[in-house]
């Protein structure tokens, strides 16, 4: 029961809602059970005139008065019962909502804290059933949860003391078909849970092997596959339709088993029962009550089985929910932050080292000892093969990675020492992958200034080269992009992440091969834009063409973490090494691009 | 009639017909449960009047003794009437996914160049889904609900026409009201399941973007964002709860009601009736407040399932304009005799566009049988699309493609795709074992065979290192084998269906050299003795054909061998140097 105690805040904050929405139900209760008793009382008032026999006019006419109240009375109180009932499902109800958006918004701010290593151990999709799932798990428990559970509590404790009021014995014999019940029930309900689920997963299942067919049709259609492909499709969907029919069957035991209860109390109160009216141990109408009493507890009982397993599902949420939130962001803001001095944003790296985990968990060296240094308004390309390690180099850099003290300082100061908030505002960073969200391109380019101005977003978006794609953009800058909106070609994102980058002017630029799904030519246009813009600037540019990175004041060759080779584009040639052997490749691969036209080069699809 | 096309439903029914027995039974134990539902109340009216009220115990045993046997009957008629209702919903909408899976299958590859897949998954889930619930929630069986309302009227009149009348009287404007607030409580939940999967989508963004929030110090204003929207949720659901609270106090006001009407009217009957035998006795009174009740208990389920026929109208709408695309590629109504099969490829000034923009151009060339033949070009010069005619994925603009002597559109698509198998690029895995992946279902084809294969390609050598070596199940598109591995076990396919013409669309991706070394190898084996039509990217391959053909912007520019090409130092020299450069860095 540990894990209840995250709901404290909740409780606590709401506390005096919950107890008023307690006391409705209780009054709730009370009060829909009176009906029972009023209609008692007007049938022993009928059954009296009956017994009077014909004949006795006057004397019924008596009675109607006391007809007239009873009725009066059924009347008044299902009224306020209704009041009180509506009022104590806003509050239960209506309060857990709020306190789940108290939840929801505590879990967000504390996913916003965690860092990209957080997120790149696991799916979106993990995450997205913590914040979604759970919580909505966690939402049944502090809304109908509570609310069942209250109000079933309510409706035994004073159904029995009115039952224990008339008969005891009888009381007794009519519930004795109870506990079982609850017992099936639960076992039902666990039941019916866990088929909704493998339900659900069945449906997700059929529609990820339409997404495989189609996406494989060329396969499928190619080899004739389609009887292969139709086959397993229709076992999932077989599958499904017995899961469903599973389903249905548990269901109908447990509407058989509510049927079965509503039938049974009230049989046994028959036999029971029978012959003490007949014999004058209670009033017809207190046996009548008795039965409807019985009807009512009938119901809510089977619910409980179903109640019950809501509440351990929502226990379990709660826990995840809570270890998440136990999770301590690795990167985090030093104790005691320095401030950021000021500075051209010069840069010095000295043994830095990092280890990853690989996918099964072995620590990997994937930078070892890399230091150099970078003046102020200077720049740097670091080259090297896939999986050098040149990413990863930026990360560490632009702080999105846990980095060793004492290791990379930026204009003089130890980068660990600054406040997360002022290291990011100092450097601008384009990673490899840019990721655009679903908004206008303006307010993508806009991201980390949302007030700069139009000029100011034009001027950045023509410096990072865009400008010449606008008309390809039905709504120039005021297109929706993104995952909702227009598909832009991986060379388009990464132009709009550099433009993102370009308006902060930062002292430091970090450029992961900014123009990896950009065509040559362009990269050129862009480069020569870019001059003078990155001429006051510290800049740091990853780049897989030689081509990109040959202006640069000095070059780094990455190989497997280390620095092989340092030294102007110049140098570097003359040396004979690694990188002229990569530069003679490329260059004779642009020549033969050039041969072919422009119809022959490399198109990025 | 809003929102209802009983026409579109209608062209359900061929795929409830086959299973419409269960739909009847389903029916008839329906009726069942209801004539024991109306009798039972009918039981303790008895009980009270001819036995608790005179005091006469004798009898009282077989009242209890029905009692109990119309109880479990009832109980039992519920539970079987679920089932066969829900069996034949189940079945039909099980016979509609395979047809509208084969009906998929159908169309043409142009189609899904133009229509997104997600559209086309919802179809077969969510749609299919919605007209499920015209089975779970009873619609189908409508007819016994108004077959029991009936009834329950019938009843209720004969125990007491007046009584009844005035009761009905002064119900339905209770009951309007709780038809207007369940309207309400629909109208809220709608609203609010929008704005949650509105909520649901900004979170899915912004996880996903985290590190760009994180860079660009956004935390604050993705936290308001945050805010704003999930304060819309909690808004909307607290709209759903004040609907759905008023609903519930609204639905048992109307039984407490109904209760006080009828001891007003019924009592005061009874009592200026004096109990006389005429009138109205308890029995009566007891069996009227329960008559009552049942009767209102499916008028309020009916609203709820106009909704759903209204969904269902639209999902079948949906549903009835996917299978109505008529788009497949036209094949022979009555194929004429098929010349046996020798593996000779003619393309004769084929030209071919997939929109607008021209991708090949006036194109022919011939492949003899057992020829091996190279094609080489630029990206984007159009070799995938010659693969892509020649298997019929698309067809010919102008021209025509003929395999031995006879156009491709002659022959029944499955004749061809037996003749001429497609190796495409991109390698695609099925779910299953890797023998599996080999076999791919063809009857012809043995494990033995398969296998036989498999060691020809020397896919033993890295399935090996599996636990459960060929029986090895293939993860989620092939995750756990590598892109060579990958590519291997394509190969071991057309090796193992050993088809007459094999198109070839050679992977780009990078590989080590011993992989690279043996896929050489598979190539080689997988042409051998078989015409075939290659796109190559390896030196290898090229060295291996017999004719290379060299593709510039769809059209032909250089023909011949390695050799001759390479002397002749145009547009296919230049491309070999590039390849031959080996791999970057
Ligand atoms: N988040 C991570 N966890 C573990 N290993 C990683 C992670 N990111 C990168 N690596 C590994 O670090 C090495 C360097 O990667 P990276 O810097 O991305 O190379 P590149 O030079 O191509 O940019 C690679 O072997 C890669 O697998
Ligand atoms: N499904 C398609 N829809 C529209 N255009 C396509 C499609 N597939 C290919 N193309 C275009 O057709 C041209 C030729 O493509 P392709 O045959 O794949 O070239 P290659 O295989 O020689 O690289 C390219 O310009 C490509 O963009
Ligand atoms: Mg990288
Ligand atoms: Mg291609």
């Amino acid at each position: 029961m540990r894990e209840l105690l995250l709901l404290g805040p909740a409780f606590r904050r709401y506390r005096w809602r919950y107890l008023a929405g307690a006391l409705c139900i209780v009054g709730a209760v009370l009060l829909r059970l009176l009906v029972p008793r009023y209609l008692g009382d007007a049938i022993d008032l009928l059954r009296q005139a009956a017994s009077l026999g014909p004949g006795v006019a006057a004397e019924p006419e008596a009675l109607r008065p006391l007809l007239v109240r009873a009725v009066l009375w059924i009347l008044g109180v299902a009224a306020a019962g209704g009041v009180v009932r509506t009022t104590s499902r806003l509050l239960v109800l209506g309060t857990s909502r709020r306190g789940i958006h108290d939840l929801r918004r505590r879990v967000f701010a504390h996913l916003l804290r965690l860092p990209p290593s957080f997120y790149a151990a696991r799916p979106t999709g993990d995450v997205m059933s913590r914040v979604v799932n759970d919580v909505q798990f966690v939402q049944s428990l502090l809304g109908p949860v509570f609310l069942y559970l209250a109000e079933n509590a309510a409706l035994y404790v004073v159904c029995l003391s009115f039952m224990l009021g008339i008969d005891p014995v009888l009381t007794g014999l009519g519930l004795l078909p109870f506990p079982f019940a609850l017992w099936r029930a639960r076992r039902i309900a666990a039941e019916v849970q866990r088929l909704s689920r493998a339900s659900q997963e069945g449906l997700a299942e059929i529609s990820a092997r339409v997404d495989e067919s189609l996406s494989g049709q060329m396969v499928v259609k190619g080899l004739a596959l389609e009887d292969f492909d139709y086959a397993r499709f229709e076992r999932r969907c077989r599958e499904y339709r017995d899961l469903n029919l599973r389903l249905t069957r548990t269901r109908a035991r447990m509407q058989a088993l509510m049927i079965g209860l509503a039938a049974l109390g009230p049989l046994v109160v028959l036999l029971a029962g029978g012959p003490r009216v007949v014999a004058g141990g209670i009033s017809l109408g207190d046996f009548v009550a008795m039965l409807l009493y019985l009807q009512f507890l009938a119901g809510p009982t089977a619910v409980l089985g179903f109640v019950l397993s809501s509440l351990q599902r929502g226990r379990a949420a709660l826990g995840r929910l809570g270890e998440l939130l136990a999770t301590e962001p690795a990167l985090a803001d030093p104790p005691a932050p320095a401030p950021l001095p000021p500075g051209g944003g010069a840069l010095a790296v000295r043994g830095l080292t990092i280890e990853l985990e690989n996918e099964r968990g072995e620590p990997r060296r994937v930078l070892d000892g890399v230091s150099f240094e970078l003046p102020a308004g200077r720049s740097l390309g670091v080259v090297g093969a896939t999986g050098a390690g040149k990413s990863v180099l930026l990360r560490a850099l632009a702080r999105q990675l846990e980095i060793p003290p004492g290791t990379v300082f930026l204009d003089g100061a130890d980068l660990t020492s600054l406040r997360l908030a002022d290291a990011r505002g100092a450097i601008g960073y384009v990673p490899q992958e840019a990721f655009l969200f679903s908004a206008s391109l303006a307010e993508n380019v806009a991201l980390g200034r949302p007030e700069a101005g139009e000029e100011e977003i034009a001027a950045a978006v023509a410096a990072a080269g865009l400008a010449k794609d606008l008309p390809q953009f039905p709504e120039g800058l005021a297109t929706l992009v993104g995952e909702r909106g227009l598909n832009v070609s991986g060379g388009q994102r990464q132009r709009v992440a550099l433009a993102r980058v370009l308006l902060l002017r930062p002292r430091l630029l970090l450029l992961d091969d900014p123009f990896s799904a950009v065509d040559a030519e362009t990269t050129e246009e862009i480069l020569a834009a870019l001059a003078p813009l990155m001429r006051g600037r510290t800049t740091v540019l990853v780049a897989h063409r030689v081509a990109t990175v040959r202006r640069c004041d000095e070059i780094l060759v990455l190989d497997r973490g280390r620095v092989v080779e340092r030294g102007s584009h110049a140098e570097l040639l003359a040396a004979g090494g690694r990188y002229a052997r990569l530069e003679a490749r490329q260059r004779a691969r642009a020549e033969l691009a050039a041969g072919l036209e422009e119809g022959g080069e490399d198109e990025e699809r | 009639m809003k929102g209802i096309d009983l026409a579109l439903l209608r062209r359900l029914w061929p795929f409830v017909r086959p299973h419409r027995r269960h739909l009847v039974r389903g029916l008839l134990l329906l009726l069942l449960g209801s004539a024991c539902r109306l009798t039972l109340p009918y039981l303790v009216k008895l009980a009270i009047d001819r036995h608790l009220t005179p005091g006469e115990l004798v009898g009282i045993g077989w009242l209890a003794a029905a009692f109990v046997a119309l109880g479990a009957i009832e109980m039992a008629a519920r539970r079987r009437q679920m089932f066969e209702v829900d069996s034949a919903g189940q079945n039909a909408l099980l016979d509609l996914r395979r047809r509208l899976f084969r009906h998929l299958q159908r169309l043409p590859a142009s189609y899904y160049d133009r229509t997104p897949t997600g559209r086309v998954i919802g179809r077969l889930t969510t749609d299919v889904e919605a007209l499920n619930e015209l089975f779970s929630s009873g619609v189908v069986t409508v007819l016994g609900d108004l077959v029991f309302l009936a009834s329950a009227l019938a009843i209720l009149l004969a125990l007491d026409w007046r009584l009844t009348l005035a009761t009905l009287l002064v119900v339905p404007p209770l009951g309007a009201v709780t038809m207007f607030v369940r309207g309400r409580v629909r109208r809220a939940y709608h609203a609010m399941r929008a704005e949650l999967s509105a909520m649901n989508a900004f979170l899915h963004e912004q996880v996903g973007g985290m590190a760009v929030n994180q860079m660009f110090r956004r935390e604050e204003r993705v936290a308001a964002d945050y805010d704003r929207i999930s304060s819309g949720v909690r808004d909307a659901q607290l709209r759903t709860v004040r609907w759905e609270s008023i609903l519930s106090a609204a639905v048992e006001m109307l039984g407490s009601f109904t209760v006080a009407l009828i001891v007003w009217f019924g009592g005061g009957h009874a009592l200026a009736g004096g109990g006389a035998g005429d009138a109205l006795t308890l029995g009566t009174l007891f069996a009227f407040i329960e008559y009552m009740q049942r009767f209102f208990a499916p008028l309020n389920d009916l609203s709820m399932k106009w909704a759903v026929l209204q969904n269902a109208t639209t999902a079948s709408r949906r549903i009835f304009a996917l299978l109505d695309v008529d788009e497949a590629l036209p094949e022979p109504a009555a194929p004429p005799p098929l010349p046996p099969a020798r593996g000779e490829i003619v393309f004769d000034r084929v030209s071919f566009a997939y929109r607008g923009e021209p991708v090949l151009r006036e194109l022919s060339f011939r492949v003899a049988p057992g020829e091996r033949v190279a094609l080489v070009g630029a990206t984007g010069a159009g070799k995938t699309t010659v693969l892509k005619l020649l298997t019929r994925l698309y067809d010919p603009d102008e021209g025509r493609i003929l395999l031995d002597g006879r156009d491709l559109r002659e022959y029944p698509l499955r004749e061809l795709r037996r003749r001429v198998a497609l190796v495409a690029q991109d390698v695609f895995l099925f779910e299953g074992t890797i023998l599996d992946n080999i076999r791919l279902g063809a009857p012809e084809i043995d494990d033995e065979r398969a296998r036989a294969a498999a060691d020809r390609l020397h896919l033993d050598e890295f399935v090996a290192r599996f636990p459960r070596g060929y029986q090895e199940p293939v993860r989620e598109r092939g995750k756990n084998l590598s892109a060579g591995e990958k590519q291997l076990v394509s190969f071991a396919r057309v090796l193992a269906a050993a088809p007459p013409v094999l198109a070839l669309d050679e992977a780009t991706s990078n590989v080590d050299s011993h992989t690279e070394h043996r896929l050489q190898e598979a190539v080689h084996e997988l042409m051998a003795g078989r015409t075939s039509l290659a796109v190559a990217h390896r030196l290898s391959t090229v060295r291996d054909v017999d004719r290379i053909l060299v593709l510039h912007r769809g059209r032909l520019v250089e023909e011949g061998s390695h050799a001759g090409l390479m002397a002749r130092r145009g547009l296919y020299e230049r491309l070999v140097r590039l390849q031959g450069m080996g791999e970057e860095a």
